[in-house]
């Protein structure tokens, strides 16, 4: 087992990378951090060093690979990925498609020996006709009204093809599910966040959590040590969704799944980019992943689903009656 | 001080509270009522900041009890919605509390409805999972909703089988709820595999959606099986496999013919029409009160083959061929001897 030369982190300004990078600075001495974003995130640790980067501009991938050769770079971890989606669907796939291709060639040309993806579980799609448990080996069919999740399944093609052609460097695709915690943030955080809950009239599907820290540990892990392959990172069990808001106090609507589609602006909490269909798909069929193999590689995870909501719902609450 | 003396002065406290509330004695001064206003709201301080002075005090006891129901109920109001189910469903979305609740119904369906006869159930092996193979009918899931009640009453709720229901029916908004909490599990391989091997029983139903579609002028004519899966998983995992022929589920929902054209432009895969169904809505997707009868054959042991001879697809067909036509036979058999539609 090699011992990590230096890290970069592309998308420093992300929960994840951001998280990480601090992880990593407190805890290994004598590792160079560096770190890729647009703008400098404020607070940063000193211990970082920070290079400004916009990954759509089509000579990202040169400058990447002098960052990379400039610092000795040995690990990339890659979480250049927007938190929600956005209307701005060219922007978006200049972004998490391209910048990915660049960040691989920038790879490719600097030698890095170890790379990290962060894509999600939403790349297997809400499907009616999915297993109760989709394994890694499950075809990618992602949502045909969601361009983010197509992106990201454009983004492991790419990875995938990029990792066959390197057989030297050990190339780890972490896939998260909706990810609950005290300090995450996203578009489906904001969508839990709701006081009265829009869900599908008539569908009451398994929900699958995983708690930000498990999260993070599974991304350290994979950061330090080689563990090359796809692997699902989830929480132990499945609750069904109207169980999961009734116990953190939301309400529930119920609407038609022919009006809800056509509501864009209510639970625009969770605006997408995209037909809302793209979004409300997935309160609406299985798309629970089985964990079994992040679990092996990783470690048992130290919050159930069922913790890792109440550990968001109660930060909220803390919140709210400050 | 008019009438004030003539009360025991041990009992000073509700000496002054009578007082007070014979409050129109015209000779009483304002000194009085004041002192009299004063120590009811001390009294009343008391009862609400300190109940072990209140418990003599009887309108003070009526208030604290409101106010801690109240409490109570504020507190308890978010998790209100929870008493119906558990709150903790198994990694397929089963929920014991909904079971135990329906209990009371799938008994009455299977004693008084149907009045199911169960035969053969003593040839369950006493340990270990089974994949238990039955002929479909019927539209909903009724047949693999009774064969799993009558296992889970007759040997042991633990060892309750999971029932496989194709995908149209497992994503049938307001059915899908309910069928996984029952125990309803989407037929596929991934799913049928994961089950055995933790252990659970399955009831699988190879016909598919020819079974489920049958009209009623080919009941009791059991479909190709598939494509060999339910043996091959049976092989790989290497359990027993037990026929089951159910008799009845077919006049429950008796279906006339298909709507192939209507049902082509709403998107689904067939639409039924039974004596009832479009007729009187969905009062129409009840079922009708058919006698039953559930039959388990003799298991079929498939441990001595191996896993790897799940590969061998003519021995596979050849076996699902042959417990095709047991369950035909069983089913045969079972017609003949019954006597009427509805016994």
């Amino acid at each position: 087992m090699l011992k990590p030369g230096n890290i970069a982190i592309t998308g420093l300004g992300t929960f994840l990378g951001r998280r990480l990078a601090e992880r990593l600075a407190a805890t290994q001495r004598g590792i160079g951090l560096t770190g890729v974003d647009l703008r400098r995130p404020y607070g940063l640790s000193n211990r970082v060093r920070f290079h400004p980067v916009d990954l759509t501009i089509p000579t990202a991938d040169g400058h990447l690979a002098e960052i990379f050769g400039k610092e000795g770079v040995d690990t990339v971890v890659h979480t250049a990925f927007r938190r929600e989606p956005t209307t701005d669907l060219e922007e978006d796939h200049e972004l998490e498609t391209i910048g990915s291709l660049h960040i691989l060639n920038a790879c490719a040309a600097a030698g890095v020996r170890r790379l990290v993806v962060a894509s999600t579980t939403m790349v297997y799609g809400p499907r009616p006709d999915n297993p109760n448990f989709l394994t890694e080996s499950h075809p990618l069919h992602g949502h045909p009204a969601a361009h983010c999740v197509a992106n990201r399944v454009e983004m492991e093609a790419l990875v995938a093809d990029w990792a066959a052609g390197h057989p030297g460097a050990c190339v780890t695709v972490l896939r998260p599910c909706w990810i609950m915690g005290p300090d995450y943030l996203d578009s489906v955080v904001r969508y839990f966040s709701l006081p009265v809950v829009p869900t599908v009239l008539g569908y009451d599907p398994l929900m699958q959590f995983v708690h930000e820290d498990d999260c993070l540990h599974a991304f350290e892990t994979a950061t330090l040590r080689n563990h090359p392959g796809v692997f699902n990172v989830v929480a132990r069990g499945v609750l069904p969704l109207s169980t999961i808001l009734r116990a953190g106090g939301k309400r529930l609507l119920r609407v038609p799944a022919a009006i809800l589609y056509r509501l864009r602006y209510y639970p625009s909490q969770a605006q997408t980019g995209d037909r809302p269909e793209g979004f409300y798909d997935y309160l609406r069929y299985l798309w629970v992943a089985d964990g079994e193999r992040g679990w092996a590689a990783f470690g048992e995870p130290e919050y159930s689903t069922r913790e890792a909501w109440m550990s968001f719902i109660s930060s909220r609450r803390m919140r709210r009656y400050r | 001080m008019g009438e004030g003396s003539d009360i025991d002065p041990a009992d000073e406290t509700s000496s002054k509270l009578r007082r007070h509330r014979d409050g129109e004695d015209p000779d009483r001064e304002f000194g009085d009522l004041l002192s009299g206003a004063l120590l009811d709201l001390r009294e009343e301080i008391h009862s609400r900041f300190d109940s072990q002075i209140a418990p003599g005090d009887v309108g003070g006891r009526g208030t604290a009890n409101w106010v801690a129901l109240f409490e109570e109920l504020r507190r308890r109001a978010p998790t209100l919605g929870m008493i119906e189910r558990s709150g903790y469903v198994d990694d397929f979305g089963l929920d014991e509390q909904t079971i135990r609740r329906a209990r009371p119904l799938l008994e009455y369906l299977r004693a008084h409805y149907w009045r199911v006869d169960v035969a053969g159930i003593e040839q369950l092996p006493s340990e270990g999972p089974v994949l238990l193979v039955a002929n479909r009918s019927g539209i909903l899931p009724y047949d693999g909703l009774m064969i799993s009640h009558v296992v889970a009453e007759s040997i042991s709720e633990r060892r309750r089988p999971r029932f496989l229901v194709a995908d149209w029916l497992i994503t049938l908004p307001f059915v899908q709820p309910y069928l996984a909490r029952l125990g309803g599990v989407r037929a596929c391989r991934e799913n049928a595999d994961r089950l055995l091997r933790m252990g659970h029983s399955v009831v699988a139903f190879p016909e598919g959606l020819k079974g489920a579609g049958k009209v009623f002028r080919q009941r009791y004519r059991l479909k190709r099986f598939g494509r060999g899966g339910v043996v091959r998983v049976a092989i790989e995992v290497g359990i027993p496999l037990v026929p089951v022929a159910v008799i009845g589920a077919e006049e429950a929902h008796p279906v006339l013919f298909k709507m192939e054209t209507l049902a082509r432009s709403l998107g689904v895969s067939f639409i039924p029409v039974t004596p009832t169904f479009p007729l009187l809505g969905p009062l129409g997707l009840l079922p009708l009160p058919s006698k039953w009868s559930i039959r388990f054959g003799a298991p079929i042991e498939t441990e001595h083959l191996g896993a790897k001879t799940a590969r061998d697809a003519l021995l596979v067909s050849r076996m699902t061929e042959e417990l095709r036509s047991e369950i035909q036979s069983m089913v045969d058999v079972d017609l003949h001897s019954r006597v009427g539609v509805w016994g």
